[in-house]
Parts: C-alpha cells; structure tokens; sequence
C-alpha cells in the first residue's frame, strides 16, 4: 500500500506542475494584457504600458513564471495582479466555501443517488427502475442555470422559504448556514442525482448477474446478506469513481451556481481571474482545484484498492 | 424696491462678473431654472443661493426635457437602521488611481469625500470645498477648502492633502484613470496650495467646466491624506465621508458605519453594507428576495422585473450614457456624408427608445450633447426617421441600389438588438447590414489604440459610452482630429475648432453658442449616430427614503433611512 501511494503521489506532482503550464500558457494566449483589463478600454497606452511595469506583466512570460513558480516552492502562492493581495488570502475564504457547499452537497446526493440507483436496478425494468432513470436523467440534462432560478422562483420568492443568495452573514450558525446554502446544494443534486444513480444502477446490475452472486444465491444466503455482502461490494466501485470525478467540479466549476447564488467560492475566483489575466491568481487556484481533485482521487483509489485487492496487487507488482 | 430685491442687488455686488452672467441669463429667461442652478453650482455658487436666486429672479420655465428624480422619494426617515445595498462587483482593488467602473466608485465614495459632489440633478453640491471660482479667462480655478475637516484616521484635512491627490492623478507615471478627463487639461506641477485652506489650479487651457472635472464626476477624485499611498489606500479606506470603514472582504461585500466625527450633519443610518454581484440578474433577485434594500443600477432589459413592481421605488436619473453608431469618414462606403445621413435617417429612434428602453431614454441628435446639458442647445431640430428622403441621399450619393456593410459590436447590454435594429431599418433604403458580434468588450475594444482594435478600425460599429456631467471628454477623444477614440476618423478643422471653443467658453452663453454649431456640423457630417441617452436607473425599497444616486455610479446614503 505505501508504495502504490507513493506511486499516486509522485505521479500527482507531475500533474500539478503540467497543470501549471498549461494554465500559464493559456493565460497568455488570451487576447489583451492585465493593466488594460484593470484600466478598462478607454484608457491610455501610456497609462497601461506604466502599470504593466508597476505589475511586472512586462518582463518575459518565462521570467513571470519563475518568479511564480519558485515563491510557489517557498509556500507563496504570489499576489493577485487584479487585487493586489497575496493569492493566498483570496484562496482560502473562496476554497473554504467551495468546500462547505461541495460537502453539503455530497451529503444529500451520495446516498440518496446510491439508494436511488440500486432501488432501481434491484426492480429493474419495473416501474420504479423508470421513474429513477428517467426522471433522474431528464433532471440531469436540464441546464443548472435553469434548475437553479427554478428553485430561486419556487423556494426564494414565491414559498419564501429559504434565501435566494447562498452566503450566509458573518457569524452565522450552523443551521443559518445551511439554510443559506440548500437552494444551490439542491441544484446541485439535481444535477447529479441521475449521473450517479445510473452508475450505481449499472454496477449494482453487473453484480447482481455475476456467478459470484449466483452462487451466493445458490448456497442459501439471505437476500439482504447476497445485496450486502458480494453485490455492492463490487456494484460500488465504479460509482465511487465517479464521486471522485466530480469533486473537481463542485469545487472549482461551479461559476455559474454560484454567480447565480452570489456565493464567493473558488469557480467564480478561477472565472474572475481568467477574465482579468490575473496569472497568479489564476494558476493558484486551479493548482489548488488540481491538488483537492487529486486527493479526492487519491482518496477513490484507496477507497477502491480496499474493497477490492486485486487492484492493489496489481499496481504493487 | 422690497427686500429681495435689495437681497439680489447685495448679492450681485460680490459676486463675480461669470456669476452675475448667468444670473442675467436666468432672469432674461434664455435658460431654465434647472439649467441655471445646475451651471450656477458649476462655476461655485452655492445651491442655497441659487435656489434663492432662482426663485427671487424669476426668469426661464422648466426646459421640455422632463427632469426625472434621482432620489427616493421624501418622508420622514427614521434613524439608525442598517441599510443593505446591491453593488455590481468592483473589477480591481479599491486604488483610487485605478479604479475604472461603477463598483469601484461606489466602494471609493463610500468612505473618501471630493471637492464636490455632482449629483443626481448635474449640480455640484459643495463638500471638500466650500467654495471655486475662476480667473476671467478660465485658466486658474482657485478653491477655498472647508476647514475642520478630519480624516478618519484622525488626521487634519488642509490644503496641501488636495494638492497631494491631484498631482498624483496627473502624474503620468500612476497610470491614473483621472487622466482619461484631466489629460490635456492639467499637468503635474500646476497644482499649489498658497495656504492651508486655499488650492489654485493654473490649466493648461481655458476650461469653464473644470469644477466638474474634479469633483465626485470624476470618482477617482477623492482626496486621500498626503502621506497615504494610494496603492495602501484599500487597507484603511481612510476618507472624510460620513461613514467610515468597519470590514471589506474582496469579492464579497464590505460594512461601513457612521463616522462621529464627520464635519457635516451626521450620517442617518447606523450603517450600510455593500453586497457585491457579479451579475445583474441576481442582484435583482436578492432585491426580490429582501436580502437587499437598494440596488445601486440596474438596466432595463436586465431588471425589467423591478419596472413593474409595486415593491420597488425606481429612480431614474437623465443622464449622457449612450451608445455610438460609428461609421468610417475615411472608408467606402462612408466616405460620402450623404451615405451616413441616409442610415441615419433610416433609424427609427422612438421606437428604439420604446423597444429597448421601455421610454426610459432621452432621443440622441447624432452629437454628444445630451438633453440633460445645460449646455445643450435644444433648438436644433431633432433628426426623425424619413425612409424617402434616406432613399434620395443613396440615389444622390451614387448608390440607389443600397450596398452591403458589416457592423461590428459585442455582446453586451441591449447592444446586440441594437445592432439588429440598425440592420432592419437599414434594409428599408437597401442597405445590407452583416451584423458580426465579435464575443466580449475585450475582444471588441482590443487594446484601444489605432491598428489593434475592433471599435476604432471597424468601418461600422457599435460602441457604448458611460455618463459624463459634462461633455468634454465626449467631444475632445471622439470627435476631434486627433481624438483618441476617434473611431469614425472624423477629421474636421471647423470641429475641432469649435470643440476648442466649447471647452475653453466659461460662461453658459457662450457655451451654447459654441454647442449649437458642433451639433449642426455633427448633425451634417453625421460621423456617427447617436439614437439615445438613456437613463440610469436604481431601485429602493418602498420604505427607503432620502438614497441618493448620482450616474457615475455614486451614491449618498448618508440621509437615508427606512420610514418603518
């Protein structure tokens, strides 16, 4: 096991660093410079070419990137071009509430999209199996923009039940927060709950048709011990994946959901400093997306070699 | 002779001979009494005189431009009380060099206080200053500051802190937005103080609407102590406003409370909040929602729900934003005025102010002079739509069959339907209009020079303009020669000779003589069309009372408050 994450660790840092680059190098294929961004369009050349000295957006774009990448090493994550800030004081209230929401949402989507997803393929091809796939697939592909002012019109302003912005005031307890935080949460399982609950379906139906399974069955066990014990144990494991894929998503993807809801999180931080050139900013948070997605993944391959062994003998040979 | 007029006469012996100018304009009714206290405010009288004068001289009616309210409407306010405000999400950090758009300039008035404030109505209501006036020929304005004034950090505001933030906004080196209006106008160095509660500012040419170009209108222009880098600025927020920073979390939101020490009437409200939005539409839905009280500026094709909402106190501000239909002086097929005369007539611009505006605009007269100027000369007749006579300048010009054209714009505001209007109309005198939406304003505006930009290298395009108080700035970059966003590449010597004059008249009289000729050669030439100025509009709740909007994105909540 330790050499098998040792592998995943290293093989991980390769990652963030490529991810690095592309980021810088997409950064600076985008059209315009930072000082004009910051000035706006009517401003001078002379005032944009001075603060794009003041910024040092002028040097070579490999000098910008040493600088970045080498304070990186040092634990400095650099200082926003657009904020003026360090990187690390815009990073850490936006990841935490990417994360607060991201976990609320993972609470009422896993198991509920789980139990959808096995209910459906233990009465597979029946009526309820239907209404799981269906309903749920429909739900799916359904735009989170629209879902999202659905829920805005039904629950925010006509019921009047919860508030139509997500971020909850300063100081606010527990419960306030989660008040503030369902009406997103909700689109965000919408959004989710046919994606994996189809995949559990699916899993949960190849277990369920394994000789495994059938000689379970065959040998007398219960039906609740065969469902347990031998079908989601295996039917699992590629839902888990996909958990594991989405993290990436709920954390950094969530622009609009969040623009919608006027949550400061990390997707609308990652889309304000791609529309600024902020490089710094930029690069930061995507790393730090990178590094959440691949402890998610790390945490999935784990998850994965423990409920089944067969993964981790293969990669420690 | 009564006692007003004794009054007048007492008050006309100290005035100076700009003011008593005016005056007798006012009296002889060649201007409105809107028009008189808006350029009387200008050149330093003060609105408590004015009004006196206005109501003591009687003079001209109110002008045929219906003026709309900028403020909520009055009751009585009660004290305290937290006021909770929807501010688009400022795009850079809060520098007073810096900021470019409305969310920077709300976040800097909330604290930082100017020499005045223009607001709602274009007059200018004395703050930092007391008072200004102009040498005869207007090339040195001299200010007197209000005394006793104290920063929030405790410091003393003198003199010598205006000279500090003016220079620094010249100073070509801080990559200043205020040069964008006080470029060619004032130059670093020509700012002294000869005493503590005295600034003179020598220009570098005549300028009779200078008191406008440094106060809230230009809202970079807040003064800050002299010793505080303004790049530091954002740290403390330290201004000599009514209200004084409490918390600012970026991209978030930030809390202001009332400053004790504020040398004016205390502020009304305990506090307000700013609530940051990325977006309009949620900004209107957390006003929908109770989550804010006010919302700072809304559009009407965004906020078309507050319109009709009997919840929603809506104010609209008359104001010079708009946008420009440019056409290439220089390139086929423009290259003929009566080419661009005939798209010009094409327009049907009631219907355009009544589709996209909902009538919450003012017609545009193909020049920047919008009605809300005093300056404006409203007796040039407005430009309508006439399809036969549009058709006869084609067939005139050599193209009775129409030509082909591409438009250029982005995708922003109501402009795309704009451009799609332009289009329609268009193919009514047979003109082809390819309408090529280029994405965003970045891609649109490039990097805004000649040769590397969209909007001033396309032959047709559609370019949006903010509000100014005053139009300078309108008619030195885009209609002069060398005019920096010359995107028509309009070269005319009479033009810039009579933008010169304009900008360099001191007195109303003058300036309306010179405004009159600009808008008939505009009018003529027609380098570009100019449909509408639109209104800028806010939102309060019902129970709000005395909020104050200004259309550069400033607001004065310092004698809000809710009536229950």
């Amino acid at each position: 096991m330790g050499r098998f994450l040792l592998t995943r660790l290293g093989l991980a840092a390769i990652t963030l660093l490529l991810l690095s680059v592309l980021v810088f190098v997409g950064t600076n294929l985008l059209p315009g410079d930072v000082a004009r961004r910051k000035l706006g369009n009517t401003a001078s050349q002379a005032s944009v070419d001075q603060l794009n000295h003041q910024l040092g957006t002028d040097k070579p774009i490999l000098v910008q990137y040493w600088n970045w990448i080498s304070g990186l090493f040092h634990g400095d994550l650099g200082t926003s071009l657009s904020y003026r800030l360090p990187v690390s004081e815009l990073i850490g209230p936006a990841l935490t509430h990417s994360l607060k929401l991201a976990a609320f949402a993972f609470v009422m989507v896993v198991p509920l999209a789980i139990l959808g997803g096995i209910v459906a393929a233990l009465k597979r091809d029946k009526l309820t199996d239907r209404v799981i796939t269906i309903g749920g697939l429909s739900l799916t592909v359904v735009p989170e923009f629209v879902t999202g002012i659905m829920l805005i019109l039904v629950f925010g302003l006509w019921l009047d039940l919860f508030p139509v912005s997500a971020n909850a005031p300063d100081g606010s307890n527990i419960l306030t927060q989660l008040k503030y935080l369902f009406l997103p949460a909700l689109t965000l399982v919408i959004v989710l709950f046919g994606y994996i609950s189809r995949i559990t379906r699916a899993g949960t139906i190849e277990s369920l048709d394994a000789d495994y399974t059938r000689t379970a069955v065959l040998k007398g066990l219960p039906r609740r011990t065969v469902i347990r014990r031998h079908v989601l144990r295996n039917s699992l494991l590629p839902t888990i994946a996909v958990i594991a894929t989405q993290t990436g998503y709920l954390i950094g993807g969530l622009v609009v959901i969040e623009t919608l809801f006027n949550y400061p999180g990390m997707g609308r931080l990652i889309f304000t400093a791609a529309n600024a050139k902020d490089f710094p900013l930029l690069a930061s948070s995507v790393l730090i997306v990178g590094i959440v997605f691949l402890i998610a993944t790390l945490l999935a391959d784990v998850a994965y070699s423990l409920l089944n062994p067969r993964i981790r003998y293969a990669t420690a040979e | 002779m009564d006692d007003t007029q004794r009054r007048v006469d007492a008050i006309r012996r100290d005035r100076s001979e700009l003011e008593n100018h005016i005056i007798d304009e006012y009296a002889a009714g060649k201007i409105t009494r809107r028009d008189f206290v808006r350029r009387g405010t200008v050149i330093g009288m003060s609105i408590p005189l004015v009004s006196f004068l206005a109501a003591a001289c009687g003079g001209g009616g109110e002008s045929g431009t219906e003026a709309t309210s900028g403020g909520t409407a009055t009751g009585t306010a009660q004290p305290g009380g937290n006021i909770r405000v929807a501010l688009i999400q400022p795009s850079t950090e809060p520098n007073p060099l810096i900021v470019k758009d409305e969310g920077g300039a709300g976040l800097l008035g909330s604290t930082g206080e100017f020499l005045s404030f223009s607001n709602d109505k274009l007059e200018l209501e004395p703050r930092l200053a007391e008072s200004w006036s102009a040498n005869d020929d207007g090339t040195e304005w001299t200010f007197k500051i209000r005394q006793g004034v104290t920063f929030h950090s405790g410091a003393t505001l003198t003199a010598n802190d205006v000279v500090t933030t003016f220079e620094s906004l010249v100073n070509p080196k801080n990559a200043s937005n205020a040069l964008s209006a006080l470029g060619g106008v004032l130059s670093p160095g020509n700012t002294e103080a000869p005493d503590d509660a005295t600034v003179v500012f020598h220009l570098d040419a005549p300028n009779g609407n200078f008191p406008t170009l440094v106060s809230s209108a230009n809202y970079n222009a807040i003064i800050i102590p002299a010793d505080l880098d303004p790049a530091d600025w954002g740290k403390t927020f330290d201004g000599t406003g009514p209200f004084k920073l409490e918390s600012f979390t970026p991209k978030v939101g930030a809390k202001f409370v009332r400053y004790d020490g504020y040398w004016g009437e205390k502020a009304n409200p305990d506090s307000f909040e700013l609530k940051f939005y990325d977006e309009e539409g949620p900004m209107i839905v957390a006003f929908q929602g109770d989550e804010v009280d006010f919302v700072e500026h809304f559009s009407v094709s965004g906020g078309q729900a507050l319109l009709s909402d009997p919840n929603a106190q809506v104010i609209a501000i008359e104001a010079s934003t708009h946008r420009q239909l440019h056409m290439r002086t220089d390139k086929e097929p423009f290259t003929d005025k009566r080419v661009r005369q005939a798209i010009a007539l094409s327009l049907d611009r009631n219907a355009m102010v009544d589709g996209l505006w909902d009538g919450k605009a003012d017609l545009g007269n193909d020049s920047p002079f919008a009605p809300a100027y005093p300056s404006t000369d409203t007796s040039v007749a407005q430009r309508q739509q006439d399809i036969e006579q549009a058709k006869q300048l084609l067939s005139d010009a050599g193209m009775p069959d129409g030509f082909t054209v591409e438009l250029q714009t982005w995708n922003g505001f109501e402009i795309p339907d704009l451009a799609q209007l332009v289009k329609q109309y268009a193919s009514e005198i047979g003109v082809t209009v390819n309408v090529k939406i280029v994405g965003d304003d970045t891609a649109y505006y490039g990097n805004a020079v000649f040769g590397d930009s969209i909007w001033l290298d396309s032959v047709m395009g559609i370019t949006d303009y903010g509000h100014r108080p005053v139009p300078n700035v309108f008619l030195s970059s885009v209609y002069t020669s060398k005019g920096t966003w010359n995107a028509a590449h309009f070269k005319n010597s009479q033009a810039d000779d009579l933008i010169a004059q304009y900008i360099a008249a001191v007195d109303l009289d003058s300036q309306r003589a010179a405004a009159k000729q600009i808008e008939e050669l505009l009018l003529d030439e027609t380098p570009v069309v100019i449909p509408y100025f639109y209104n800028f509009l806010s939102a309060a709740k019902p129970n709000l009372q005395g909020a104050v909007s200004a259309a550069t994105g400033q607001f004065d909540l310092s004698k809000a408050g809710y009536t229950s």
